[in-house]
């Protein structure tokens, strides 16, 4: 895969990657890439750090579109993920009847599962994900993934989520003795109840009422609710949906973004390219250190040569931080982006950076540049 | 003049911060500091990091010795949990089918603070252990998860207490507690870099810790900070400079170097702004792992704590 066939073909690209590794920026200079090329593209963002939100002209924070002031190019929208909205607004979406989302709504286990419960936040943004592709607004729909503690929970959401209502589960909780070998007998049952009982009376928390409760409330959701994580799922593993991982060439991120990069294998999805973000342009610190420029004041030329030095160090340390990683992922490097300080703070610099990312074909013949 | 770390007879120092931003290095940092000092440290990982390359040692269970003074040990959230309920339901069989069903992970996620708890109780008992009528460690430095998760960590008397409030974890949940929020007894460091999304982080996490759960945090401290390498009359120079040589690969250098020095400092000022002045640690070109670099970090930190050797 290439970056410029993805944002040419795909329908969704995901960003994937630990927290820090600069994702949303990226996925924001994706979508301006893409818009570029002429697809018609949302880009849906997490935690947009402030320069990018202005950048973006993305001052509400209340999950709607807001289209890009792109200059040239196909309509660009950017919005935020809103957790909470989008769990209001499926809960009452796939409830029969209002008192019934109602009552799940406020059963306070259930409160605590929505932001407690690994997977739900992500769950969400998948969920979003799904009802922009199902609208058909939009040609391609870049997402920047929530950063998680496992980073694999966004893509693996709704399997787990599946997992979670599949009927035997909440069986075990309508009738614990069904772990046991000897389910459903009465020396079974009394053996669990006599534990769950003494686990209750440990910790003084009222586990087993409660959740009783919120099985009943959730019961009457179950069957559309499998549905529909079903149908997300599918959608995730679909030939239109790319995923690209973004790292750093940093230790502590870089193994991180190994492990990811494993754990999604092992779930069945498949990397299509890598991008490295706060790259030191490796081809500047190639030669040997060259003497100082013809007329450097005397004073200057130590300076120089020590910072020109010490950055050398940090693109060796890089490129040695970055090899493992590269050799386990089994994708192709996409982009490097260099280390740029500060990030872009107006859409110009992310035009900028969407054209480094995807360079032009044509680059003379648009005026790209300047917000309207 | 830069902040100093208030540590004085605290003996639980926890170490957090957005993920990325060198919160393992500088508690391996501290926790060298302190054991050259002459304390008897324990420096705690939780969860699966790189504390133990730091320290250059691999992590269990059970505290190991690293060097003089110094001891490392790691805490698996999820391991806690299973040893508690295997404490709890003493049938190791029972507890295994438990904890891999499904329907676990609900109870586990029901009740907030459970898995947190057991970490917490597990720092506790270090910090408890004597031996021959004094204690073990004089100090336990935790490298805490990332922020997103170091929260729920420290929250963890307040949250789990809201639901367990007579038994035995009733008893224990208040005394850690009391622990944590005892200015005598715990500190927090908050870790950040340099960079607009974890200062802004760095403040959020400062407001939540200090006000609403009303924990001892010290000022920030601000790591990877890129020296400030040129003077006003280099920077007239490189100007001219550029005009005769633009592509010279020391000045193309020398420009990212000055953009990112300049990116530094205001973020520097955001921070200071909101938090007061930093604890200030350099930014290290071969990484802590290279050789004296967590070696500088800890002499930095031992000035900035007051740690005499």
């Amino acid at each position: 895969m290439t970056l410029e066939r993805a944002l040419g073909e795909a329908r969704i690209l995901l960003c994937v990657g630990s927290g820090g590794v600069g994702k949303t920026t990226t996925a924001a200079a994706l979508g301006v890439a893409a818009a570029r090329r002429g697809r018609t593209t949302a880009v849906l963002t997490v935690d947009p750090a402030q320069r990018l939100k202005d950048a973006l002209g993305l001052d509400a924070l209340d999950g709607a579109p807001r289209r890009v002031a792109l200059a040239a190019g196909a309509p660009l929208d950017a919005m935020l993920l809103d957790v909470k909205r989008t769990f209001d607004v499926l809960v009452a979406g796939l409830a029969a009847t209002p008192e019934q989302a109602r009552r799940v709504l406020e059963n306070r286990l259930y409160q605590n599962l929505s932001s407690t419960l690994a997977g739900t936040a992500e769950y969400m943004a998948v969920e979003t994900v799904y009802r922009l592709a199902e609208e058909e607004r939009y040609e391609l729909v870049v997402v920047d993934t929530p950063p998680s503690r496992h980073a694999v929970d966004f893509l693996d959401a709704p399997r787990r989520l599946l997992a979670l209502l599949d009927s035997r589960a909440f069986a075990i909780l309508k009738d614990p003795t069904s772990i046991l070998p000897a389910a459903g007998s009465r020396l079974a049952h009394l053996l669990l109840l006599g534990v769950l009982r003494g686990l209750e009376r440990f910790t003084g928390l009222g586990l087993v009422r409660e959740i009783g409760e919120f099985v009943q409330a959730i019961d009457a959701l179950t069957e559309a609710f499998r549905a529909r994580v079903a149908a997300v799922a599918a959608l995730l593993r679909g030939r239109g949906t790319q995923i690209v991982l973004v790292t750093t060439p940093e230790p502590g991120l870089a193994a991180e973004t190994e492990a990811l990069a494993r754990a999604l294998r092992a779930i069945g999805l498949s990397i299509g390219g890598v991008i490295v973000n706060r790259a030191l342009p490796r081809a500047l610190f190639a030669d040997p250190p060259p003497g100082p420029p013809p007329g450097t004041p005397p004073p200057l030329a130590p300076r120089l040569a020590r910072s020109f030095a010490d950055l050398k160090m940090l693109a060796d340390r890089q490129a040695r931080v970055i090899a493992p990683l590269l050799a386990g992922a089994d994708a192709p490097v996409l982009a490097e982006v260099p280390l740029l300080a500060p990030p872009p703070a107006s859409l110009e610099e992310l035009v900028d950076l969407a054209r480094h990312l995807v360079p032009d074909a044509d680059p003379p013949a648009q005026a790209t540049r300047g917000r309207a | 003049m830069p902040a100093r770390l208030p540590l004085a007879a605290q003996r639980l120092v926890v170490v957090t911060g957005k993920g990325g931003v060198g919160k393992s290095a500088v508690a391996a940092a501290l926790a060298r500091a302190a054991a050259k000092a002459g304390r008897r440290v324990l420096a705690v990982e939780v969860g699966a990091g790189r504390l133990g390359a730091l320290l250059g040692g691999t992590l269990g269970p059970e505290p190991r010795p690293l060097g003089p003074h110094l001891a490392a040990a790691t805490i698996e959230p999820e391991a806690a949990l299973a040893d508690f309920v295997l404490s709890v339901l003493k049938l190791r069989v029972l507890a295994r089918r438990l904890l891999e069903s499904t329907s676990f992970q609900v109870l586990a996620a029901a009740a907030p603070g459970l898995p947190e708890f057991l970490v917490l109780h597990r720092l506790s008992s270090w910090l408890d252990a004597r031996r021959l009528g004094r204690f073990v460690y004089d100090l336990v430095v935790v490298d805490a998860p990332a922020t997103g998760h170091s929260l729920p960590l420290l929250a963890a008397p307040q949250a789990l207490g809201a639901l367990a409030r007579v038994g035995p974890v009733a008893e224990r949940l208040s005394s850690i507690g009391r622990r944590l929020t005892d200015p005598t007894a715990t500190l927090v460091c908050l870790v950040t870099t340099p960079e607009e999304l974890a200062v802004r982080e760095t403040v959020d996490l400062h407001r939540e810790l200090a006000g609403r759960l009303g924990l001892p945090v010290a000022p920030p401290i601000v790591n990877a900070l890129p020296p400030r390498r040129f003077t006003a009359g280099d920077v007239a120079a490189l100007a001219r400079l550029e005009t005769s040589a633009p592509a010279h690969p020391y000045l193309a250098a020398a420009r990212l170097e000055l953009a990112r020095r300049r990116e530094a400092a205001a973020q520097v000022a955001v921070l200071r702004r909101s938090l007061g002045p930093p604890v200030r640690l350099p930014f290290l070109y071969g990484g802590p792992e290279s050789d004296g670099g967590l070696a500088r970090l800890s002499a930095e930190l031992a000035l900035a704590a007051g740690l005499a050797a």
